[in-house]
Order: C-alpha cells, then sequence, then structure tokens
C-alpha cells in the first residue's frame, strides 16, 4: 500500500517535488524494495545543489538512501558546505550534520565534523548547570542526537567535554511537558542518541525512595540508569566514602554496592552510624563511556530515641529540706501530683538516648508544655541540656508568673521529643503539677489574647477655622480705611485740581477709557481671572492706554493734575 | 522754651510749604498723605485684629508702601528744582512711568490678595 501511495504521488506531475521528499524521507531500511521510477529519482538528484535549502537537501538525501538508490556523497558534501555558509543558522547547520550522517563514510566529512565544534561554541551557558542554544529546547536536543549520530557514523569522539554534556542533559530534560510534537520528538531523539551511542553515555543516579536508612531499613538503594531510565547492569557502584555531614569524620570507604532486582543496594547500618546526615560520595566504573559518574548523595540516618532516668522532684528554695524526687518511667504516668508554690520549685531532669546503641542523642525538639486542664491555658518552655547531655527543666513559681498571668490550679506537663532523624517522637504527659501563685489578681475570665480584632476607630479632626475678627470691628476697619480717600479728594479740591481744564481729544479720551479698563480688568482679575488672561487682556488695553497716552503727551494739555486724579481712584482695590 | 520754638519750626516750616511749593508737588504730597494714612490704618488693623488673612494684610500693605515709593520718585523727578539731575526725563515721561510701574504692581497685589 505504501508503495503503491508512492508511485501515485510521483505520477501526480503538479505535486510540488517536495512534499514527495517528505514521505519517503523518514522510511525505514526496508522501503529498498519499494520500486521507484526514473523521474523521481532524478528529481530527488536534482534537489542535492546550491539552490535547494539545508531542509530539502536533507530530505532528498534522506529518501535516497533510505530507498537505496546511489548518490554522490561529494556533491552532497559540496552542496551542504555551500549551503552552510549561506545560511549560517543552528538549524541548518544541525540538518547538515544528519544530512552527513547518512553519506558514505569514505566522503570528505572533516569540514561538516568540524561544524559541531563551532556549534558547541555557541551554546549559552546558563548558570553553570545548563547549556542551550538560544534558539530553544528544540535546536538543542537535535543538536546532541545529530553529533552523536554523526560521530558514531565516522566514529571519531566529537568535541563535547563532561561537563558539556551533563549541562545539555540538564538543560533537555528540564521539561516535563512539551509545547508541541516537534519539541517532543526531538528530545525523544536526543535521549536515543545520549543513551546508545559509542562515546558519552550519562549516567542517572537516584535513591530508590528517600535516601534514608535506620535499623528497620537497613540498605541504602540506588538506581543506576541512562538516559531513557535503562538499568546499567553492567555498572560497578562503588562508595567511595561517606562522611558525617556535622563532625566530618569519615564512616565507610570504598563499600561496593551490590546488584539486586536491578537495585543497586548498601548496608549502610551495618558500619553503626550514628543518626544524622551523611555525605555520600558515589562511584560508577564498568564503561569507559559512562559520563557524570561520579555523584554526592546526601543521606540521613534515622533512629528511635528513648527517654531514660526520667527523675521528677521538688525541690526546697532555701534547701532545708532535701529534695524528693521520683522517677517515671516511658510511657507511665507519675501517680502522685507535684506541688510548686513560692517556697518549692518544681524540676525535671531526664536524658534522651539512642535506643539500639544507648548513644545520647540531642534531638532539635525538647519541650516541656503546662497545660492548665481548667482554663485551657498552655505554657511552653524549652528543656536544655547540659554539658553531660543531661536535660533539665525547673520551674520557679515567682520567676515565671507573667507566662502563666499568675493563674494557679492543676497543670498537665507533657514531654515532647521531636527531629528529623527520630522515628518516633514522643508526647508524652509525664505528670500533674500544682502551680500556687503569690498576690493572684483574679482576672476573672482568660480572655483569647485578640490580636485581629478591628480596632477602635480614629475620628478624623478638621482643620478648626481661624478666628476671626467678629463682623463689626472688620466693617468699620474698611470705614475707616476708606475715609482718607475723602480726605484726598477735600485736600486736591482745595489745591484747586484742575477739571475744568479739559479738553476733548480723541485720544485724551481714549486714554482715559484705555485707564478706566485697566482698573475695570483689576477688579475682574479678583474674582475671576487667572494671570495669563489678565496679562493677556493687559496687554491689549496697555498698549491701547500706552499709545493714546503718548499722543497726549505730544499734545502737552494740562492733564496732569486730573489724570493724577483719576489714577488715584485705583487705591481703591487696597480694600 | 523747646516747645516753643518746635512749634515755631513748624509754622515757618509749613508757611515755606505753602508758599514755596509749587501746585503740581502739592498735589502729589495730598496723595501721599493719603496713602500714608492708609497704610498705617491697615497697620493698626492687624495689630489689634491678628493677622489673619496674612496675604491679604501683606499686599494691601505692600500695595500702600509701593504706591508710597513710587510717588514720591515722580515728586522728585517732576520738581523743577531737580531738573538739572533729570534731564533726559521730562515730566510726562516720569509720568507714564509712575503709570507703567503702578500697573505692574497693582497686578502683583491683586494676585495676591486673594
Amino acid at each position: 500500500c505504501f508503495y503503491a501511495f508512492v508511485e501515485d504521488l510521483c505520477s501526480l506531475n503538479q505535486c510540488k517535488r517536495e512534499q514527495r521528499c517528505v514521505f519517503v524521507t523518514f522510511c525505514p531500511n526496508s522501503c529498498q524494495s519499494i520500486p521507484v521510477s526514473n523521474d523521481t529519482r532524478d528529481l530527488l538528484l536534482a534537489t542535492v545543489s546550491e539552490d535547494s535549502t539545508a531542509s530539502q537537501i536533507h530530505q532528498s538525501v534522506s529518501a535516497l538512501s533510505a530507498l537505496g538508490l546511489p548518490l554522490a556523497s561529494q556533491e552532497v558534501v559540496s552542496a551542504l558546505k555551500a549551503r552552510i555558509s549561506k545560511e549560517d543558522n543552528v538549524l541548518a547547520i544541525i540538518l547538515a550534520l544528519l544530512t552527513a550522517s547518512r553519506l558514505s563514510q569514505q566522503a570528505e566529512l572533516g569540514d561538516i565534523l568540524e561544524e559541531i565544534e563551532d556549534l558547541a561554541a555557541r551554546l549559552d551557558d546558563l548558570g553553570g548547570v545548563y547549556l542551550q542554544f538560544e534558539e530553544g529546547l528544540e535546536a538543542t536536543a537535535l543538536f546532541v542526537s545529530a553529533a552523536y549520530s554523526l560521530s558514531d557514523h565516522v566514529d571519531m569522539e566529537p568535541p563535547l567535554k563532561e561537563d558539556q554534556v551533563i549541562q545539555l542533559v540538564n538543560s533537555i530534560f528540564s521539561k516535563k511537558s512539551w509545547d508541541s510534537l516537534s519539541e517532543a520528538f526531538s528530545v525523544a531523539s536526543a535521549a536515543a542518541s545520549l543513551s546508545n551511542n559509542h562515546f558519552h553515555v550519562p549516567v542517572i543516579v537516584s535513591a530508590q525512595g528517600p535516601a534514608a536508612v535506620s535499623h528497620s531499613h537497613p540498605f541504602l538503594r540506588l538506581q543506576v540508569t541512562d538516559v531513557l531510565c535503562q538499568p546499567l547492569s553492567s555498572a560497578s557502584v562503588l562508595a567511595e566514602s561517606a562522611s558525617a555531614v556535622s563532625s566530618k569524620s569519615a564512616v565507610l570507604s570504598q563499600a561496593l554496592f551490590t546488584l539486586r532486582d536491578g537495585v543497586f543496594e548498601l548496608n549502610f547500618m551495618a558500619s553503626q552510624p550514628a543518626s544524622g546526615y551523611y555525605q555520600f560520595s558515589v562511584a560508577i566504573a564498568g564503561d569507559s563511556r559512562f559520563v557524570a559518574n561520579h555523584v554526592e548523595l546526601k543521606v540521613k540516618v534515622s533512629t528511635r530515641v528513648a527517654i531514660n532516668n526520667m527523675d521528677l522532684s521538688v525541690v526546697d528554695k532555701d534547701q532545708s529540706i532535701g529534695p524528693k524526687t521520683t522517677r517515671v518511667e516511658y510511657p507511665t504516668k507519675a501517680k502522685a501530683s507535684f506541688m510548686a508554690d513560692g517556697h518549692q520549685n518544681f524540676a525535671m531532669t531526664f536524658q534522651l538516648v539512642d535506643e539500639t546503641t544507648g548513644v545520647e542523642l540531642t534531638p532539635h525538639q525538647t519541650f516541656v508544655r503546662l497545660h492548665n486542664q481548667k482554663t485551657g491555658q498552655e505554657v511552653v518552655f524549652v528543656a536544655e541540656p547540659d554539658s553531660k547531655n543531661l536535660y533539665k527543666f525547673e520551674l520557679d513559681t515567682a520567676e515565671r508568673k507573667t507566662e502563666f498571668d499568675s493563674i494557679s490550679g492543676t497543670y498537665a506537663l507533657y514531654l515532647m521529643v521531636g527531629d528529623a532523624t527520630l522515628e518516633n517522637p514522643i508526647l508524652w504527659n509525664v505528670a500533674d503539677v500544682v502551680l500556687k501563685f503569690l498576690d493572684e489578681e483574679a482576672p476573672g475570665t482568660i480572655q483569647a489574647k485578640t490580636l485581629y480584632v478591628p480596632k477602635p476607630e480614629i475620628p478624623h479632626l478638621f482643620r478648626e477655622p481661624e478666628k476671626k475678627p467678629p463682623t463689626a470691628v472688620s466693617n468699620t476697619f474698611t470705614a475707616l480705611v476708606l475715609s482718607p480717600f475723602l480726605l484726598l479728594l477735600i485736600l486736591w479740591f482745595k489745591l484747586g485740581a484742575n477739571i475744568s481744564n479739559f479738553t476733548l481729544s480723541p485720544s485724551t479720551i481714549l486714554f482715559h477709557i484705555g485707564h478706566a479698563a485697566t482698573l475695570g480688568l483689576m477688579y475682574v482679575y479678583w474674582t475671576h481671572l487667572n494671570m495669563f488672561q489678565t496679562l493677556k487682556y493687559l496687554a491689549i488695553i496697555g498698549s491701547l492706554t500706552f499709545l493714546a497716552g503718548n499722543r497726549m503727551l505730544a499734545q502737552k494739555a494740562k492733564w496732569f493734575p486730573l489724570h493724577f486724579l483719576s489714577f488715584g481712584t485705583r487705591l481703591i482695590s487696597q480694600i | 522754651m523747646s516747645n516753643n520754638s518746635v512749634i515755631s519750626v513748624i509754622s515757618r516750616f509749613l508757611e515755606e510749604y505753602a508758599s514755596s511749593t509749587p501746585n503740581k508737588l502739592k498735589v502729589i504730597d495730598a496723595y501721599l498723605l493719603y496713602v500714608m494714612m492708609t497704610g498705617a490704618l491697615q497697620f493698626l488693623y492687624c495689630l489689634l485684629v491678628g493677622t489673619f488673612p496674612f496675604n491679604s494684610f501683606l499686599s494691601g500693605f505692600i500695595s500702600c508702601v509701593g504706591s508710597f515709593i513710587l510717588a514720591v520718585c515722580l515728586r522728585i523727578q517732576i520738581n523743577p528744582q531737580n531738573k538739572g539731575k533729570f534731564l533726559s526725563i521730562s515730566p510726562e515721561r516720569a509720568f507714564a512711568d509712575f503709570l507703567f510701574a503702578h500697573t505692574v504692581l497693582h497686578l502683583v497685589v491683586i494676585n495676591f490678595i486673594g
């Protein structure tokens, strides 16, 4: 059916030649049995030239080699070289590499091989962890598969250093879902070439489950696989060293993992490590192609804790009477309750040890919780170990009355022990303690500390208006201020101001009008306008007044006192 | 005795003033007196009642002061006894300057009076 399909296509002259090439490119080798017409063959051969794109050359060469047709490798090489220099983008060079891997091994592929190194130089280093092309993930993955397929074809190691391979692996497998089918294909293709080439095989080491061991689970299990998660059974896994993170003392050296059911395991508990975190350095050998075969792992060793020598005592403050000590065994509760008041302190000592080894432990969380059953109050203290790893807790009612709000009563005492490396965290109701506080304030009901209720509203204080004098006063003063004007008029009249010598000429009238208009403008400015509008009007009125005034000056009329008088009216604005 | 001499000085001064000062200058002097009184009254009001609103008081007072100064300048320039000093400025020109300066002053005063 496929053969018939191809022949049909080849007979369709309307079809573009590229479309016919594409269908045959990814054909498996069994296509060699399909008979192809001469036209098709000529078409494919003709595509191999400098004028077609690198992608077209790749498709026709792949089609020709899949169909088993002869092709001139040297011509292809020269066409590819020409295309690389013309196109010079990453994808074109990658296609050239893929094409070259289909050519005969006798051809001069050296120049094309050098392109691998040039392309590797174009990769961007992101923080020393990732290495990828700025064109994206697809280009990076295709580059990896092309480089390795060509290197395998000519049997020459690709010029990629171990760090680069590790960083490329980080980039290519950084996504868990892909945007397009072609991206997913490129990643799959890269994974296939990385797990199955002659030169570099990156090794992936991961712990099976959490990297933790304990007495119940003494084996540290590691999965050693290639990029496609196929187990590398031929590998030998060696723990070169294991040292405690806190003390840096070495616990293990040169221990070999044994392979069981595809998983490498090591009985770490056999070395009897103390609980805590350990840094493992693991080496994987067995194949010279292995890359990234030295790994660092952090392993947790957990244990179970036991409480020893829990002694509860009531110590007299003046030390006149010896302390009465009661020993309590976990998980029982002390039968009698203990009293602590003004004369006596309550004290507690205990030891925390590893259940199996008896080594003293200092877990992160050792709390003593006192819970008042009636009021629901709870107060938590920290029990501190001394230099001999003996935990002590003392309760002095006088010192601690603020924490308890001075509420006397029976408190249940709990011991809480916890840590990341403990398998059995402990919450133990050790005893009941009766606390009596001096000067009890009897607060009545206990309110839970209300932190998140609305706060009291702050009313806004508006700005107080300024104190103004009574209207009568200001009115009086207005009249007073205006009065000198009357005085002025009287004085001027007495001096005989020339109002009668008034020559009516157009410029004089215009001047007066202009003058009055300026005064009016000032008033309007006060009430309505802003500076810009005023300046605009003033420019018009002012120029008119000026021109008229100039004319008047030329005429030298006896205008002086009159105009001075008219000018004085300006000062009304002083109100 | 000093009382008498002060009074006599003042009366003599007034006589001289009334007789020898030209009318034009007397007109300006009356104007000056008016301006000064207005300014003084404004200041008195401010002292009695307080400076609210301060900008209005300032603009009014400055208007008085400015007008006084400009009028004094005009008087100096117009005085025929000073003619030698102001050869290039005719009385009409002085008056025109006076008007222009007042325009600017009042523009500012109105702007500030609020």
